[in-house]
């Protein structure tokens, strides 16, 4: 599928996506902003804003190999964080103040220990997340934030006040609420936007100070109120799995005429469906409870897949899909158990389904596009 | 009316032509470098031997398989999964599961009664249970792959090869040799270790009778007992070289086009 789309803000987006580095955060450094790396969706990154700091989501774009971080990593650790890793020891990720993990998997718990005895970066924590989603996991999660507010201001000598919380709040918000209207356009018959450019604009809202990527996405909303979409397409396509971070993995998806209509994986509607709650008393508790109770939530949260099937299902009626794709990185045990249980939910309903394993970096194209091609082929598309 | 269909595999190029719902020529011929050049090689010599002058002559042409986009004078291009199930379907309509082993993959198709593809897997990136793993081994055996596929060669006592990855598989025959196991044990046990990697994908999809084979390791006799004796059902037999069944239903598929329109 040919990328249709004119517009300054979008070619930003998607330049942003293609690199670790990008002219905004250059700019943001240069005017003396601190950035702070995290990794994976449930980091309550309101929180980084409010203290000043930038908060980037860590990817290991760019990268050709792992031959510096093998050594660091056991086999049965998934090629994300191996990447990723590679990048920091490469150099590519001097440029961070301040790293934050968190115990979603393992494998992230690994990049923390890692990073920790190997690098120099000022700030290294790691997170606690509960594994379930129930009452007292949120307040669990509750002290959690306040123990990270507490460090972030004493080591960045910044005071994060619950005024400066709640402006936080609203201006990732309004992130979500934008990122909402763009896939408001691919609900239509001829979506204005295909799900590879989609992803770069999510991956770049991870990427680049809030302020300025509401701008650009509102430029671009505009800009594409003017499209006349896609129209030459055999199947609307649904994405399913985990840290997807390369627009080109969605391409040649798309490439085969499966046009990419809207997904639940950690560049896309997990992170920005809900808002956090503007109104709460505590702006602290407000988050919590967003991050474990309110957002959809992932695999690694225990007994909450009813929840996530029942999402799946709302998002494959709002947004007319013919089929989904279960995407899985290599030795993802949550996505192992959530695909397989996927695939007895969508049996059950009709919806054709797909599960594809893969290594963070693109490689074995040809079986990636002869799978998606049999499998639009199979669905009489 | 002639139609034809083009399957460029990683091993092997395969033409053939049909005419009026039979097939009037088929050949195979051995991969190139350049796919363009194998795809073009198959088709000349299938249509030498349908008796016609020039490519112009079919009035559609699908292609597929590896080389599937590099099929130079296709009119489109279908994967082999759908190809391979609607010839195996075509050649024996009583076909319900097909798996298809090639140079480089292997794949298990489940049919409905009408043939059409209700699921599929296909195996990873590696090597493991197709020719490239039967080549790796005929080379260490030193047996060529007739030597493998020989249902004289098939000792009774097969020893158990656990690697499904060529290299490992490999130093682990070097092992067996040196242990002093005997030839056809050997040969034995990987079928039989190919036999059981088909049996966990064919698991996956589901077996309904009848299984059919194609690909080129479908000719491995020693490979379709194994897995028979691993299944417990016999391997059912096309009337065709099941080689060439992608590209039967890639012409089939052009067929239809044609009469469509």
């Amino acid at each position: 599928m040919e990328t249709t789309i004119t517009s300054t803000a979008f070619a930003e987006f998607a330049a942003t996506a293609e690199a670790i580095m990008n002219p905004a955060i250059e700019e943001w450094r240069n005017n003396g902003g601190k950035v702070v790396g995290y990794f994976c969706s449930h980091v309550p990154t309101e929180v980084l804003t409010a203290a000043g700091l930038l908060p980037f989501r860590m990817r290991g774009t760019g990268s050709t190999g792992t031959e510096l971080s093998d050594a660091f990593y056991s086999s049965i650790n998934c090629s994300f964080p191996r990447h990723t890793f590679n990048q920091a020891l490469k150099g590519e990720y001097d440029f961070l103040d301040g790293l934050l993990c968190i115990s979603s998997c393992d494998h992230i718990r690994r990049v923390y220990d890692n990073w920790k005895q190997n690098l120099n970066t000022p700030f290294v924590k790691i997170m606690s997340l509960p594994k379930k989603v129930g009452d007292p996991q949120v307040e669990w999660y509750r002290e959690e934030i306040n123990l990270l507010r507490g460090e972030l201001e004493q080591h960045f000598g910044v005071q994060i006040t619950d005024e400066r919380l709640r402006a936080a709040i609203k201006l990732h918000n309004e992130t979500r609420r934008l990122q909402r209207q763009l896939y408001d356009l691919r609900k239509g018959k001829h979506p204005a936007i295909t799900g590879a450019e989609t992803l770069a604009v999510m991956v770049a809202g991870s990427a680049m100070p809030a302020e300025r990527y509401n701008a650009l996405l509102r430029s671009l909303l505009d800009d594409l109120s003017r499209s006349n979409g896609t129209r030459e397409y055999r199947a609307r396509l649904m994405i399913v799995g985990s840290e997807l971070d390369d627009p080109e993995y969605v391409e040649i998806i798309e490439e085969q005429g499966g046009l990419v209509v809207t997904d639940s994986i950690c560049y896309g509607t997990r992170t920005m469906w809900v808002d956090v709650d503007e109104q709460a008393a505590d702006p602290v508790e407000a988050l919590a409870r967003y991050y474990i109770q309110e957002r959809p939530s992932c695999p690694r949260m225990n007994g909450d897949q009813p929840r996530r099937a029942q999402f799946l299902r709302n998002l494959i009626d709002t947004f007319q899909v013919d089929g989904v794709i279960g995407e899985r990185m290599l030795f993802c045990d949550f996505w192992c158990t959530e695909h397989y249980m996927n695939r007895l939910d969508f049996k059950e309903v009709g919806i054709p389904f797909i599960q594809l394993d893969r290594e963070y970096i693109l490689s074995g194209k040809g079986q990636l596009r002869t799978r998606i091609q049999a499998f639009l082929e199979t669905m009489g598309k | 009316m002639f139609v034809g269909g083009c399957d460029v595999g990683s091993t092997t190029g395969k033409a053939v032509i049909i005419h009026e719902a039979s097939i009037v020529a088929h050949c195979i011929t051995p991969s190139t470098t350049n796919p363009e050049k194998t795809a073009r090689f198959a088709m000349a010599e299938a249509l030498r031997m349908a008796g016609l002058n020039s490519i112009d002559d079919l009035r559609y042409i699908v292609g597929t398989g590896y080389g599937r986009l590099k099929v130079p004078f296709a009119h489109e291009n279908v994967s082999e999964i759908t190809c391979h199930a609607r010839g195996a379907y075509w050649l024996n309509p009583a076909v319900r599961t097909v798996v298809d082993i090639g140079g480089q993959d292997c794949k298990v198709m489940a049919l409905d009664k009408n043939g059409k593809v209700l699921e599929f897997v296909m195996n990873d990136r590696c090597a493991a249970g197709t020719g490239r793993f039967f080549e790796a081994m005929a080379l260490v055996l030193g047996c060529g792959l007739e030597g493998i596929s020989s249902p004289a060669n098939q000792g009774a006592n097969a020893a158990t090869i656990s690697s499904q990855c060529s290299v490992f598989a490999e130093s682990e025959v070097v092992t067996l040799i040196n242990e002093g196991v005997e030839l056809p044990n050997i040969i034995a046990g990987i079928n039989s270790a190919v036999a059981n990697r088909l049996f966990s994908m064919i698991r996956r999809v589901g077996l309904t009778k009848e299984l059919a084979l194609t690909g080129g390791c479908s000719k491995n006799e020693g490979l379709a007992r194994a897995l028979e004796k691993k299944l417990d059902v016999k391997v059912t037999l096309l009337p065709q070289d099941p080689q060439i069944a992608g590209a039967v239903g890639a012409a089939l598929i052009g067929f239809d086009k044609v009469n469509h329109h």
